[in-house]
C-alpha cells in the first residue's frame, strides 16, 4: 500500500495496493474516518467529497493475507469559501484609539482552517467612503488587526475580504460622556421650569435621546431629585419654586453648573 | 464455585482493571510551554494562561474517551462549534465502521501564538507526540506513533475555555 | 349494648353542647388561629377595642359584607369603594396582599366617643408594609362601631399628557453558536462605588453602578466574599435591591447580605456586575419631591413620588442611597410603594435609617424604579 503523502480536502484520489485477495482499508484520525473493502492488487479508489476533513490520518489495510500502516495528510483546499470574521466590539465611543479590532479566520469549503499564508483587507467605511484600510498576510490561518473609531459619532462597515469572499460587519461608533451640562431655570405656572442647553460630547457629538440627566433642587434641608431622560438633545423638568434653592444636574459622573434661584430675579 | 474461587476471580478481574488504569496514570502525557509568540496582540495574564492549558488538557482527555467509547456527548463540555461538530462526525464514522480509536498522548508542546484583543478567542500551536490504535471491537487493527502539530483555537464559555478550531496543520 | 348505645349518645350530646358554647363564648386565643380578633364574632361589640378588633378580623378574612356593614359611616362610601381603599383603586402591591395581623391602641374614649389607632400588617410578595388608620368609633345603645377613614381614589383631571416615547427595541441574532457573527454586545457597566459593612445578622455590601453606554441595561451584580485562604465564604446576588432597568448613565444603588458572615473573615470581596440588553422605555419619569432627611432619634428618610406620565404605575420601589460628609456612602435602604402611583398624584415614601449609622448621614440620593402593567421593571 503506498498512498500519497498528501491530498487536498475533498479531491478524489486513489491508494494504489498490492497482493491478492481480500482486504478492508481504513483511513482514521480524530477528523473523520472512512473505510473501503478492497481487491488486492486494485487501487482503493475515493471519490471527491469523501475525505474532506483536513488533517492527519493513519491508512491501515487489514485481511487475510495482508496488516499495513501507513500515514496521510488532508489538506485544506487553496480556495478560501469562508471567512470567520470577528469584529468587536459591535458598539464603542468615538475616538477610541485602536478601539476597533478584526480577526480573519480564512476556511476552504468544508470549513477547514487555511493555513497556508494569504493576503487578506480589512477596511473600515462610512456613508463618504472608506475611512481606514489594513492589508495583514494571515499566519497559522489568522490576520488581524485594530483600527481606530473616528471622532464623528455614527455607524460604519467594517469589511474583511480575502481574494473574492468578504464579510461585513456594522459597527456602532457612539458619542462619549457629556462635556459638559449647562442648565437654565425659568418660572413656570407657580413651579421652576429646568432645562439643559443641548448636551454634547467633547467632540461636538449630541448625546443621544434617552440618556439619563439627574436634577437635584435643595432647599433648606429638603431635596427634590428627578431622573429625566434627554428628549430633543435636551433634558427638561418642573420642580418646585423655592426661593433660594440650589439646583443643579449631572449625568453619570459628569456634573453640570448649579444655579441659586432667587425668585425669577 | 467454592469461595476460594470467587475471590481468585475477584481478584483477577480487579487486577485486569486496575493495571491499565495504573498503566494509563504512569503514562501521563508530559507537557512542554513555549515561550509566547503573540505577534502583538493582546498579553496572556498568567491566570488565563493557566486556566486555558488546564482547560485544553481536559479537552484532550474528554476527545480521547470519546473517541475510545464512540460517546459524542462526552466532547460537550470541552468542544464548541466546528471543532465539536468535526469529533463528533467522526464517532458517527467510527460507530457505523464497528471500529474505536485509542489515542494516548505522550507529550504536548505549546506555544500561545494569539490573544484576540477583546478576549474572547486564544490560538495555540500544540506539538503533540502520541499513539494512535485503531480497534475493531477488541482486536487492534493496527498501533501507529505520531508526532503531529495542531492548531487550535479556544473561546471562552460560561466556565471555560472550549476547543472551538481543532486542527492538525497538514500546510 | 345498652351501655354502649347509652355511651354514643353521651358523647354526641357533649360534642353539641361544646359546638354551642365555643360559637357563643370563644375563647381569645381560638378567635385569633381562626382569623385574629380579639372578640366575640357573634356578639355585638361592646367596647371600641372589640368593634376595632372585629372589623380586623373581618377584613382578615375577606369579609368584607361583613366588615362594611358593621361600620358607622357606611353611608358615606359604598362597598366596592371600601373595599378598594383596602385592596388598591388600581393593580399594585395591596391587590395580592394579605393582613397578617393587626394592632389597635386607644387613643381616647368619652362615653359615646372614641378614638384609636389601627395598624394593619399586609403582607406581600416583597415583604411586609404597615398601613396606620387613625380610627373614630362610635355608641349607638349597647354596642360600638367604627368610622372608616376612607382614603378616596385619588381623579385625575381630564387632560391630555403628551409622551413622545423613547423606546429601545433590540434584534439580536438568536440562540445559536453565533461565534463571529454579527450580534449587538452587552451595555457597558461600571461599579462606581462599594462599600462593605458589617452589621449584627452579617455582612452587607452595597455600592453603586453607572450604565456608562448609551442603550438600555438590565442589570444585576453578584457578589462573593473570600476568606483568607482563597475559599469561598459565601455568593450572593442583589436580587431585588437595585434598580434592575438602568437607562443611559443611569446610576442605582444596590445591596447584597450575606447573613451569618462576620466582616473580620473576609480577605477579600469578588464585584460582578451582570448587564443585559433589553428592550426598554424611558417613560414612565417619576420624581422625587420634597425628600427630606429626619435626623435621629427616629432618623428617616421621607418625600413623595410625583408620577409624571400619564400612565398608571401599577409599583414603585423607592432606594435611597445615604453619604456621609466625605461623599462615601454608608447606606442603602428601600421601600415599595403599596399603592399604584396615578399620574400627577404624589404618594408619600417613608424609608427608616439605623440609628447607628444615622449619626453620619450628610447628603442622600433616591431613584425609583416602576412596574407598568403590560411593561417591565
Amino acid at each position: 500500500m503506498t498512498p500519497p503523502p498528501s491530498v487536498t480536502a475533498g479531491s478524489a484520489f486513489a491508494i494504489p495496493t498490492t497482493g491478492s485477495g481480500k482486504a478492508a482499508l481504513y483511513i482514521v484520525g480524530p477528523a473523520q474516518a472512512v473505510r473501503r473493502d478492497v481487491d488486492l492488487g486494485q487501487p482503493a479508489s475515493f471519490a471527491a467529497g469523501v475525505l474532506y476533513n483536513a488533517g492527519h490520518y493513519v491508512v491501515l489495510l487489514t485481511g487475510d493475507s495482508v496488516a499495513d500502516t501507513a500515514e496521510l495528510d488532508v489538506v485544506p483546499a487553496p480556495q478560501p469559501e469562508t471567512l470567520g470574521f470577528l469584529a468587536k466590539p459591535s458598539r464603542l465611543p468615538v475616538g477610541t484609539p485602536n478601539g476597533i479590532s478584526g480577526a480573519i479566520y480564512i476556511f476552504d469549503a468544508y470549513h477547514n482552517l487555511i493555513t497556508k499564508p494569504l493576503p487578506a483587507t480589512l477596511e473600515l467605511s462610512n456613508a463618504s467612503g472608506i475611512v481606514q484600510t489594513r492589508t495583514v498576510t494571515t499566519l497559522n490561518g489568522l490576520a488581524w488587526t485594530e483600527m481606530n473609531s473616528a471622532e464623528k459619532e455614527g455607524t460604519v462597515k467594517f469589511v474583511a475580504r480575502v481574494g473574492n469572499i468578504s464579510s461585513t460587519r456594522i459597527i456602532d461608533q457612539v458619542p462619549g460622556d457629556p462635556c459638559a451640562i449647562t442648565i437654565s431655570a425659568a418660572p413656570a405656572n407657580g413651579k421652576l421650569l429646568v432645562q439643559t442647553a443641548p448636551v454634547h460630547d467633547c467632540s461636538g457629538n449630541a448625546i443621544p435621546d434617552g440618556t439619563i440627566v439627574t436634577f437635584t433642587e435643595t432647599y433648606n434641608n429638603m431635596q427634590t431629585t428627578v431622573d429625566v431622560p434627554l428628549k430633543q438633545g435636551v433634558a427638561r423638568v418642573t420642580m418646585p419654586a423655592y426661593k433660594g434653592s440650589k439646583i443643579s444636574a449631572a449625568s453619570g459622573v459628569v456634573a453640570g453648573n448649579e444655579i441659586l434661584w432667587g425668585g425669577g430675579q | 464455585m467454592g469461595w476460594r474461587s470467587v475471590i481468585k476471580r475477584f481478584f483477577v478481574l480487579a487486577c485486569s482493571l486496575t493495571l491499565p488504569l495504573a498503566s494509563a496514570a504512569a503514562q501521563q502525557a508530559t507537557v512542554h510551554l513555549e515561550p509566547q509568540q503573540l505577534h502583538g496582540s493582546r498579553p496572556i495574564e498568567k491566570q488565563t494562561e493557566a486556566a486555558v492549558i488546564r482547560d485544553y488538557l481536559a479537552a484532550w482527555e474528554s476527545m480521547q474517551s470519546a473517541l475510545n467509547l464512540n460517546q459524542p456527548t462526552l466532547l460537550d463540555t470541552n468542544f464548541v462549534g466546528p471543532a465539536l461538530d468535526k469529533l463528533t462526525g467522526t464517532i458517527g464514522d467510527q460507530a457505523s465502521l464497528g471500529i474505536h480509536v485509542r489515542y494516548q498522548e505522550r507529550s504536548h508542546d505549546l506555544q500561545f501564538v494569539f490573544y484576540s484583543p477583546e478576549g474572547s478567542s486564544i490560538q495555540l500551536i500544540d506539538t503533540v507526540e502520541y499513539d494512535e490504535q485503531v480497534l475493531d471491537h477488541d482486536k487492534v487493527l493496527a498501533t501507529k506513533p505520531l508526532r503531529q502539530r495542531y492548531l487550535v483555537v479556544l473561546t471562552p464559555s460560561e466556565v471555560r475555555w472550549r476547543v472551538r478550531l481543532f486542527q492538525a496543520d497538514t500546510q | 349494648m345498652n351501655k354502649g348505645r347509652l355511651l354514643a349518645a353521651g358523647i354526641a350530646v357533649a360534642t353539641l353542647l361544646l359546638l354551642v358554647i365555643g360559637t357563643m363564648w370563644p375563647v381569645t386565643s381560638a378567635v385569633a388561629y381562626a382569623g385574629g380578633g380579639q372578640g366575640d364574632l357573634l356578639v355585638a361589640p361592646s367596647t371600641p377595642e372589640a368593634a376595632a378588633n372585629d372589623l380586623g378580623t373581618q377584613i382578615r378574612l375577606h369579609a368584607w359584607d361583613k366588615a362594611y356593614s358593621s361600620l358607622a359611616n357606611k353611608a358615606e362610601f359604598t362597598q366596592d369603594q371600601f373595599i378598594h381603599d383596602l385592596t388598591g383603586y388600581a393593580l399594585s402591591l395591596r391587590t395580592y396582599a394579605t393582613l397578617d395581623g393587626f394592632e389597635v391602641q386607644p387613643l381616647h374614649q368619652t362615653a359615646n366617643d372614641a378614638d384609636m389607632i389601627m395598624k394593619l400588617r399586609w403582607s406581600t410578595v416583597v415583604g411586609t408594609f404597615e398601613d396606620k388608620r387613625n380610627v373614630h368609633a362610635t355608641r349607638s345603645g349597647d354596642h360600638w362601631a367604627v368610622n372608616w377613614p376612607i382614603v378616596p381614589e385619588q381623579h385625575v383631571p381630564p387632560q391630555v399628557i403628551p409622551v413622545n416615547y423613547l423606546r429601545w427595541d433590540v434584534i439580536t441574532s438568536g440562540s445559536g453558536d453565533d461565534w463571529g457573527a454579527q450580534d449587538v454586545e452587552a451595555p457597558h457597566v461600571r461599579i462606581v462605588d462599594m462599600h462593605p459593612v458589617n452589621r449584627a445578622d452579617g455582612v452587607v455590601v452595597m455600592g453603586e453602578l453607572l450604565n456608562e453606554d448609551v442603550i438600555p441595561a438590565y442589570v444585576s451584580v453578584r457578589s462573593t466574599l473570600l476568606a483568607k485562604n482563597g475559599s469561598v465564604l459565601d455568593s450572593e446576588g442583589s436580587f431585588d435591591m437595585i434598580s434592575h432597568t438602568l437607562l443611559p448613565k443611569q446610576v442605582t444603588p444596590f445591596v447584597i447580605r450575606f447573613p451569618g458572615v462576620d466582616l473580620s473573615d473576609v480577605a477579600s470581596i469578588r464585584m460582578q456586575p451582570l448587564s443585559v440588553l433589553v428592550s426598554a422605555s424611558a417613560d414612565p419619569v417619576i420624581e422625587v419631591l420634597n425628600q427630606q432627611y429626619n435626623a435621629p432619634p427616629g432618623a428617616s428618610l421621607t418625600g413623595q413620588l410625583s408620577n409624571q406620565s400619564g400612565q398608571t404605575v401599577n409599583v414603585a420601589h423607592v432606594i435611597s442611597s445615604f453619604y456621609d460628609k466625605n461623599g462615601q456612602l454608608i447606606w442603602v435602604a428601600g421601600q415599595y410603594i403599596d399603592r399604584a402611583l396615578q399620574p400627577q398624584t404624589p404618594v408619600d415614601f417613608h424609608i427608616s435609617v439605623p440609628e447607628d449609622i444615622a449619626r453620619n448621614v450628610n447628603t442622600e440620593r433616591t431613584v425609583v424604579s416602576t412596574y407598568v402593567l403590560g411593561g417591565s421593571l
